[in-house]
């Protein structure tokens, strides 16, 4: 299979192009076959027409196919990963499912455009080797970065990988399984924004950030069904895991060009249900090929209750803000959602008046929305921020790859 | 060098006697037509996902030996690693029963098989 890219351009009158075999991880070879050609403008005597350009003609042309664009997304354990790959991928069309014919334990999903990498498959540690040494998956110790940085840069340069799987069920290392390059590559995990290097190469980071509160609501509603588990056990567990997971996993919350903050509700006063939810997208500014959404003005502070004569909301209604702020030192937009959507108009009305959502029509975020209703959030901002932040993704790539087509033109000039 | 694997599976009959063969351990079985046997080397990988109640049950264990694990000292790495498992098995479980769930034999069959009888939609 071999994908094959003709750069022309026209003003030089030549195509160029390197003919270096490239040898791909599996030993194929990528040949890049390039003509080459320089014929002379000096058109004005028909017979003699030898070049004599004088001159050296500096050519530079990318020897790999089109660079796979990378999404790093990191949450701790039971924070709704899942949901937002789910709904990541819906935006770019299709199911993400697991390799057919793999591992069945794989933690891969595949769909056409996008491929997700379960960052637990470069455990260093598997499970008995971790209860050997007292540590937890949080720590950067039971992870192997090295392999995590040279994998995902194989990937990105367009060469295929024999990643290892972490099976959660046996808690052991599988035998590897082939990665080929997608189009988009989406890593998901804990640790995605830990190591620097890997870190350089996302061109884009989400990471969620759970309260207290909230998670704790959240894993209850998830394991109280399970036998033996019970609130003391729950509480337990959230508490040993602390210690690592402030330590290792919150600090990457400073890194991330978008944070999905989710909090317990304001407009419930004592509320200790955790079923309304209060949210905070928070944008960093200055990211390439990424605007900030925004509500009527860029810039400006707002708070807008959209329930009132036009709309009317249950109880306890809806209420947004947006404003800019400081994060971690860095220029941020926050926009911030708290309540619950309960009819489809209400969503349509919020969704007509958001700016900068990158929609390709008008309710495109709504039909999302329904298209996943049975999702968890899908009702609060959790499940609007995860799609509105899945068709800036794909709003990011769409830049990226049309913005590729153009820089072997840019090049070539020089 | 003869493998134990196709003298017992095809040919059942003969006492699985082995030529020499150094490296090789024997295996004399007797002809025993109601019991079969598997010799050394020979793998059936069957795969399989887990199951949610294999999944549940080794959550509940666990959840007991952390319990354990931390009775003794609850600032130990083998506590918060005994709950860090516990973690990690309960999402385990979550995501084996979402899956369970999502299970229609219908659905399974027309995502593969779009264009059969039974999966035609027509969108009018």
């Amino acid at each position: 299979m071999a994908v094959s890219t003709v750069y022309t351009t026209q003003s030089l009158n030549s195509t160029c192009s390197i003919s270096t075999p490239a040898k791909t991880h599996l030993g194929f070879h990528q040949k890049q076959v390039v003509f080459y050609r320089r014929t002379s403008k000096k058109g004005s005597s028909s017979g003699s027409g030898s070049g004599s350009g004088s001159g050296s003609c500096v050519i530079t042309c990318s020897a790999g196919d089109s660079q796979t664009v990378v999404i790093g997304l990191a949450a701790d354990s039971g924070c709704g990963k899942s949901t937002f790959m789910r709904r990541l991928t819906s935006v770019f069309g299709g199911a993400a499912e697991p390799p057919k014919g793999g591992n069945p334990d794989s933690n891969t999903l595949i769909s056409d455009m996008t491929t997700v990498i379960c960052l637990d498959d470069y455990h260093s540690l598997d499970r008995t080797g971790r209860k050997e040494k007292g540590v937890t998956a949080l720590d950067p110790r039971a992870n192997d970065f090295d392999l995590m940085y040279e994998q995902v840069k194989a990937i990105k340069n367009g060469v295929a990988v024999d990643k290892p799987i972490y099976n959660h069920v046996t808690g052991l290392l599988d035998p590897p399984e082939l990665i080929k390059p997608p189009k988009i590559l989406v890593i998901e995990g804990l640790h995605p924004m830990f190591d620097e290097r890997v870190r350089d190469l996302l061109d884009f980071s989400i990471y969620l950030d759970i309260s207290n509160e909230v998670k704790f609501a959240w894993k209850i509603q998830r394991d109280m069904a399970e036998r033996g588990h019970s609130l003391e056990s729950i509480k337990a567990s959230i508490e040993a895991r602390k210690p690592d997971f402030d330590a290792y996993i919150d600090p990457q919350k400073k890194y991330a060009d978008a944070v999905i903050e989710v909090l317990p509700t304001q407009l419930i006063p004592d509320d200790n249900e955790g079923k309304v939810l209060r949210v905070r997208l928070i944008m960093k500014e200055g990211v390439k090929n990424f605007s900030p959404v925004y509500l009527f003005d860029e810039g400006s502070t707002i708070s807008w209750i959209p329930c009132g004569r036009k709309l009317t909301c249950s109880y306890p209604g809806i209420k947004f803000h947006y404003a800019p702020d400081s994060y971690f030192g860095n220029e941020v937009s926050i926009l911030e959602m708290d309540g619950q959507f309960d009819r489809l108009d209400e969503l349509i009305y919020v969704e007509s008046h958001l700016s900068n959502i990158s929609t390709k029509f008008y309710g495109e975020v709504t039909q999302q929305m329904l298209k996943h209703a049975d999702f968890p959030g899908s009702n609060n901002g959790t499940g609007l921020f995860q799609t509105i932040v899945g068709l800036k993704i794909r709003d990011l790539y769409e830049q990226i790859t049309s913005s590729k087509t153009a820089a072997p033109l840019e090049a070539t000039k020089a | 060098m003869a493998t134990l694997f196709s003298l017992s599976l095809a040919a059942p009959r003969m006492v699985a006697s082995l030529p020499d063969s150094t490296k090789s351990s024997t295996v004399k079985a007797a002809y025993q037509p109601w019991k079969r046997v598997i010799p050394v080397g020979c793998k059936r990988i069957v795969a399989v996902k887990a199951s949610p109640d294999s999944i549940s049950e080794k959550v509940e264990q666990s959840i007991k030996e952390a319990q354990e694990a931390c009775s003794d000292d609850p600032a130990s790495g083998e506590c918060v690693a005994a709950w860090d498992e516990v973690e990690e098995l309960s999402a385990a479980a979550s995501h084996a029963r979402d899956r369970q769930n999502d299970n229609d034999p219908l659905e399974n069959y027309c995502k593969d098989n779009p264009e059969t009888d039974e999966c035609k939609t027509y969108d009018n």
